[in-house]
Order: C-alpha cells, then sequence, then structure tokens
C-alpha cells in the first residue's frame, strides 16, 4: 500500500516537474553552439524555400550559432506571440510586421536594436523603411524595435486586351493615373457584363487607410500626447470615390465586395472586370495561375494630391528575453543583406528595403510588372496608424464593419466619419489611460 | 471526510489506535493525491486566480504593474456595448443549438430505438461526427460553405458566401453546432429511451392509445430525467463553445457570431486586457449557474 501511493506520489512530482519545467533552463556548456529559434511567417512556396534555403547556408557556415526554422502563420501569429511572450518561450528571432511591432515594443517584449544595428546594415536600408519600425518603448523613449525587410505597396493589375480595347492613356510609373482619370477610365471599361474595376472589401481598413494618404489622409491626430481619430475632407476623398465607382458610376463589380484580396482572380481571368487594385504581392498568384493566352500589365497606383501610400514593412525582431541577442543579430544581419533580401522579396513577390537589393536587375525587369512594383517604392511613407496604441482593436472593432457597411452602401459617408471618430476615440482612450 | 468523524476518538483511547487512525488518514490523503493534484493544480488553481485577475487592471504585457481596481471591470462590462451585442449572440446560439440539437436527437433517437434493418450500422454512423475533433469539424463545413468551391452553393445553384454575410453567418454557424452536438444527445436519448418498460407501452395500446398519444403520455414521461440532464448539459457546452466558432468565422463578419468566449479571447490575447477578460469569464460562468440552477431547480420542483 504504502510503497504503491508513495510511488504515485512521486510519478505525479515528476510528472508536474516536466510540465513546469519546460520553458527556460538551457544551459550550455561552452562548446555547445549556441541555438536561436527563427519564427518564419513565409508562406508562398518559393518564398519558404528560400527561407529554408537562407538558414541551411547560415547553419554550415556558423556550426557555433544553430539556427532552427519554426514555420508560423500570418493568421495566428500574434495571439500566439502574445501567449509565448507570457510564457517565455517566445523564439528569438521574430518575423512580424510594422503594425504589431508598436503593440509589442510599448509593451517590452522586443529588444531595442538602435545600438546592436551592424552599419552596413544601417545603411542598406532608407531612414524611411527604418521610420516603420520607430516606436516608443513603453517609457517614453523611442527606439527600433526591428528590421524592414520587404514592403508592400499597392498597384492596378489590368486586362491588357480590356485595356487596350477602352483606349484610355496608360499609365506610367512617371505619370501616373489621377483618381479622375482611373475612375474615369473604370468607366469607360463598364459595358454589358464587364466592369471596370474590382475592389475586394472583406478587409478593407488597410487597403483604404494606405490609399487615403494619397490625398492627405491619416485618420490619426496626435496633440498634447493624446492620439484621437480625425475624419475630415482629406480622410473622406478616397473612400467617396470608391463609393462612387461602387454606387454612381456603377464601374466596380458588387460581386468582388465580400471578398478576400485574392478571391476575384478567377473572375479577373474570365474578363469579368477590366482593373484589380491589389498589392503588389498578387502579382505572383496571376503570373503562376492565369490560364494560357491572358495578358496582363501592372499599373502604378493612382495619384490623388500626392502619390503617397501608407507603408508597411515585414520585420525581424529579436524578443527582450531571448538569451543571445547578440547572435541573434549576426543571424539577422546575414539573412537581411542585399543579396539575400532579393532573394526573399522575389519569393514573396514584394518590393526589398535594402538599396542593393533594389538594384538587382530581376527587380527592374519589365517581366510581371517589376519595374512598375520597385518604382512604386519610392511613393511609400510611414503609414500613419502604425504609431496608434490600439490601432489593432480599432481596426477590428470599429473601422472594420463599418467601412464594409459603408461600401455595401448601407451606411452614408457622414455616419462612418461620426462612428470612426466617436466610437474609435473610445477604444484608443483604454490605451491612453 | 472519514477524519473529521473519527477524529474525537483518540483521547479516551490509548496510544496505539490513535496512530491506526492517523495511518488511515494519512492512506487516504495519499490515495485521493493522485487525483487531487492535477485537480489542483490544473483546475483550481488556475480558476482561483483566474477569479484574482478578474479584480485588477492585468495586461498581458511585461512592462505593466497590475493593481487592484476592485469592481471597475465589472462596471466597464456593463457599459460595453460589445460585450452585450456578444452576449445576446452567445444567448441566441445557446438557446437555438440546445434546443434545435435536442429535437432532432430525439428523433433520430426514437427512429433508431425502431426495429429497423441494418440498425446497428445506423446506430454507428450517428456517432460518428462525435469522434472528430471540433477544428476537423470547423474546416470540414468551412468547405462546405465555400462560397465558389462549397458542396452548399452547388446543391442550392446559389452563390452566397455564407460565412460572411452579415445575416447569414449566425444562422449558418448553429447549424454546425447542432450537426456537432447531435451525436451524444442522440445516444444518451437512445440509451433512456431503452431503460422505458415495454410493459407501459402494451398497457398503452391495451387501452387504445395511439402512436402520438403513448410517445406523448408514456415515452416523453418516462423520458424526463434524462431530458433534463442532456439539455443541461449541452446547454453549458455550447455556450462555452470556441474552438468550432472560432476556426469557422472567427466571430466575424463585423462581429456577428462574436460569441463570448470568442469575445474574451480577444481581449486577453489580441488586445492583451487580461484583467477584462477574466472578469467577462467569470461573468459568464455566473450567467451559467444562474441560468442551470433556476431550470435544474423547477425541473426538481416539478418532479416531486
Amino acid at each position: 500500500m504504502r510503497i504503491k501511493s508513495a510511488l504515485a506520489v512521486a510519478a505525479v512530482a515528476a510528472l508536474t516537474a516536466a510540465c513546469g519545467g519546460g520553458g527556460g533552463g538551457e544551459t550550455s556548456s561552452p562548446n555547445e553552439p549556441v541555438k536561436i529559434d527563427f519564427l518564419s511567417l513565409a508562406w508562398q512556396k518559393e518564398s519558404v524555400a528560400a527561407n529554408k534555403q537562407l538558414v541551411e547556408e547560415w547553419n554550415k557556415a556558423n556550426p557555433n550559432i544553430q539556427v532552427t526554422y519554426v514555420q508560423g502563420s500570418w493568421d495566428n501569429v500574434n495571439d500566439q506571440l502574445v501567449t509565448q511572450f507570457a510564457g517565455g518561450t517566445a523564439p528569438d528571432v521574430i518575423h512580424n510586421d510594422s503594425p504589431a511591432l508598436a503593440g509589442f515594443a510599448t509593451d517590452g517584449y522586443l529588444l531595442d536594436l538602435s545600438d546592436k544595428l551592424p552599419a552596413e546594415l544601417k545603411n542598406d536600408i532608407p531612414q524611411a523603411a527604418w521610420d516603420t519600425v520607430t516606436f516608443d518603448g513603453g517609457k517614453g523613449e523611442q527606439g527600433v524595435y526591428g528590421v524592414p525587410f520587404l514592403q508592400e505597396s499597392q498597384v492596378i493589375i489590368a486586362n491588357k486586351k480590356l485595356l487596350e480595347a477602352a483606349e484610355v492613356r496608360v499609365p506610367t510609373a512617371d505619370a501616373p493615373w489621377t483618381w479622375d482619370e482611373f475612375s474615369a477610365a473604370a468607366k469607360k471599361m463598364t459595358k454589358g457584363d464587364t466592369y471596370g474595376v474590382a475592389w475586394p472589401m472583406k478587409s478593407p481598413v488597410n487597403k483604404t487607410l494606405n490609399l487615403a494618404l494619397n490625398f492627405g489622409g491619416t485618420f490619426f491626430q496626435t496633440a498634447g500626447g493624446k492620439t484621437t481619430v480625425k475624419v475630415g475632407p482629406e480622410e473622406r476623398e478616397v473612400l467617396q470615390r470608391i463609393h462612387d465607382q461602387l454606387y454612381k458610376d456603377k464601374s466596380a463589380d458588387p460581386a468582388a465586395l465580400g471578398q478576400g484580396t485574392a478571391d476575384p482572380l478567377p473572375a479577373f481571368y474570365k474578363g469579368k472586370f477590366a482593373l484589380l487594385p491589389a498589392g503588389v504581392y498578387l502579382r505572383q498568384q496571376v503570373a503562376e495561375q492565369a490560364p494560357d493566352g491572358f495578358e496582363w500589365v501592372t499599373l502604378p497606383g493612382p495619384k490623388g494630391t500626392t502619390t503617397q501610400q501608407g507603408a508597411v514593412s515585414q520585420t525581424l525582431s529579436i524578443a527582450q528575453e531571448s538569451e543571445h541577442p547578440d547572435e541573434a543579430m549576426k543571424f539577422i544581419s546575414f539573412f537581411l543583406n542585399g543579396p539575400n533580401q532579393a532573394k526573399l522579396a522575389k519569393g514573396d513577390w514584394l518590393l526589398p528595403t535594402s538599396q542593393k537589393a533594389a538594384a538587382d536587375p530581376a527587380m527592374t525587369s519589365e517581366e510581371n510588372g517589376w519595374d512598375v512594383a520597385t518604382a512604386s517604392a519610392k511613393d511609400l511613407v510611414v503609414a500613419p496608424f502604425l504609431k496608434v496604441n490600439g490601432f489593432d482593436e480599432w481596426k477590428s472593432k470599429v473601422a472594420t464593419p463599418v467601412l464594409q457597411e459603408y461600401f455595401a452602401n448601407k451606411i452614408t459617408i457622414d455616419e462612418v466619419a461620426k462612428r470612426l471618430v466617436e466610437d474609435g476615440n473610445k477604444v484608443l482612450e483604454r490605451y491612453q489611460r | 471526510m472519514t477524519a473529521t468523524v473519527t477524529r474525537p476518538a483518540p483521547p479516551r483511547r490509548p496510544r496505539a489506535k490513535r496512530r491506526h487512525v492517523s495511518r488511515q488518514t494519512r492512506e487516504m490523503w495519499l490515495l485521493m493525491l493522485p487525483a487531487l493534484v492535477p485537480v489542483l493544480l490544473f483546475s483550481v488553481g488556475p480558476l482561483l486566480y483566474g477569479i484574482g485577475l478578474a479584480f485588477t487592471d492585468a495586461r498581458n504585457t511585461r512592462v505593466h504593474e497590475t493593481s487592484f481596481v476592485g469592481l471597475e471591470n465589472f462596471t466597464d462590462l456593463l457599459a460595453d456595448g460589445d460585450f452585450w451585442a456578444s452576449f445576446r449572440i452567445g444567448a441566441i446560439w445557446a438557446v437555438s443549438v440546445t434546443a434545435l440539437q435536442f429535437l432532432a436527437a430525439l428523433g433520430l433517437a426514437v427512429l433508431l430505438n425502431q426495429n429497423l434493418r441494418f440498425r446497428g450500422v445506423a446506430r454507428v454512423l450517428a456517432v460518428v461526427p462525435w469522434a472528430m475533433p471540433p477544428v476537423v469539424i470547423g474546416l470540414m463545413w468551412k468547405l462546405v460553405y465555400h462560397p465558389d468551391a462549397g458542396i452548399l452553393n452547388d446543391l442550392l445553384g446559389t452563390d452566397v458566401n455564407w460565412l460572411a454575410d452579415f445575416s447569414l453567418a449566425l444562422p449558418a454557424i448553429i447549424v454546425v453546432g447542432v450537426w456537432t452536438g447531435m451525436p451524444q444527445t442522440t445516444v444518451v436519448l437512445l440509451a433512456g429511451l431503452q431503460n422505458v418498460p415495454k410493459e407501459l407501452y402494451e398497457a398503452g395500446e391495451m387501452d387504445g392509445a395511439g402512436r402520438w398519444r403513448r410517445f406523448w403520455n408514456i415515452t416523453l414521461p418516462q423520458l424526463r430525467p434524462v431530458i433534463v440532464a442532456i439539455t443541461s448539459l449541452d446547454f453549458v457546452w455550447n455556450i462555452n463553445q470556441f474552438g468550432l466558432v472560432y476556426v469557422l468565422t472567427q466571430g466575424g463578419p463585423g462581429g456577428q457570431t462574436r460569441l463570448p468566449m470568442l469575445f474574451a479571447y480577444e481581449e486577453a490575447f489580441r488586445y492583451r486586457f487580461a484583467g477584462y477578460a477574466s472578469m467577462l469569464g467569470l461573468a459568464m460562468a455566473i450567467v451559467v449557474l444562474a441560468v442551470l440552477g433556476l431550470y435544474l431547480w423547477r425541473q426538481m420542483r416539478e418532479n416531486r
């Protein structure tokens, strides 16, 4: 009896110890290689391959710093990181995007890289890109909380046949369409069953906010340390123009409204609409999936008072609690050097921040619209919402439903403005207590 | 329990006896330990910790200093329109899924209780959904509802984005909820049906009661305790549902399917307000207990 129960106690104790002690406590002797976990969010086939290949290259060249590739997913990375940070099991090197960094930086989970960055890496990436990862670290000081490496700009992917048939001026990187020209062209291309343009607006917020900068629409203002939402004439421009295409000109395909960015592609190949405003990365799917004989071109994004667009970067960061921050930094500077960034950019069909990578001939060839895409990088400025603490909650609780209802023509632009501001400020207040 | 009953004995007895009692007590505790430790460690501990958190302004961050805020989270909750919207959705979901589940399962159970051919096979098939984890069920139904490649649009010849439509999303996930929960309800009701004494039916038949009459006056009253038990279990299960809906819609579109547990999850893991989310969990637990208490109490009283 006694022995058995004692055994049971021992078993339970061992079990709980095993469960509880899973996290830290890795003591490595000086000869053993340092181990670094790298959480990657690459998902396109080419991009995953490029990521894994670079990790392999590094591991071969650096037997003392071994990197483990950990596959993550954009769908739930932030939920995953919140739990991992709280539990102290976060990976050392973290792939994410700049909007998410603001929150993690303020919460103190990410390492300030400002004095760790090697000069070569620092100089290769322009200041505008560094601005997208510079945040308040929670105690009022500004820090760099990630290395920006891939950026997305908005372009218009067009059906070449329909574009030529409409006999409109074909925009170039130096002379893009104005929004008026864009709407007029869309109207001209609308004939019978064919629409001029399609706006997939399942997740409307980032897209419209980035484009709103065409007219200087920032949506947020900071005064006296307090950030509030603002929807003035500048902010309304792009919203109104898209709405007009949908309901006044009737040049936009209503079927695309509820769809995600890539969902309208089958209809695009069938010629149901001519223009698809989208992020540069969507070119990859068009290039790979379009039926034979389907001709398409990449057009630059439209111009309002400026051609500026909000920039969001993909980033690599180091966890505050990483045991080997210096080794992690070494890995990042290898991973994101010019030639490697070009590989990653090609794999993801996005724009590299590295100036060396952007000069790569493959990045400026006319094939698959790389020239137009790379040229659009000069229009990228820091999206103002990046710096707003609580943006994520504003986006999912307020802005997404409001914009969805607006583009479904259920509410007026005045109601949009009212709800974005009033409900929005309530949300932001929680973060500024 | 035994310890408190036997304890008064020792003073009158010699030492040997006391030792014996204490040894017995010790053995009892030792035997209970393997069961007790996990319960304390993994259920009671987190529960108390969660209740404690509910009265603080805890956030899932590294730099924030948590302080006690009393009932502030609770008053915030009462004034939070999103919470009430989510609560309303949760109530619609839990009540309709439980009710429909019960009706469908009762029908199925009565059918499976008949002397059909292939009854064994049919019974096994009815239990199949039970063997699937909620996430797999979610993924499967996502394919069924898929706007372009979905079998449902194919069958109906429609072009509806079921899970993204503001008014259709909730009914669509309710159907999935009913489908998921039917097997266990059916099995329990079937077991109940098999326990109804045959003599009652024979007597009813002798007295000239029709099928419907026999069902209404014999089957249902006989099943009553089983029905009460399974519907209350189903209700608790449904109002706390998370995985299925998380996979299907993540609470979208525009929060139309944001059940209370999804809401709490978002507060805790997306916006990192751990204290507020704990209060939400606590409030839901109290609501469930209250509803169940009322329901069970009424059923018991009527039974008497």
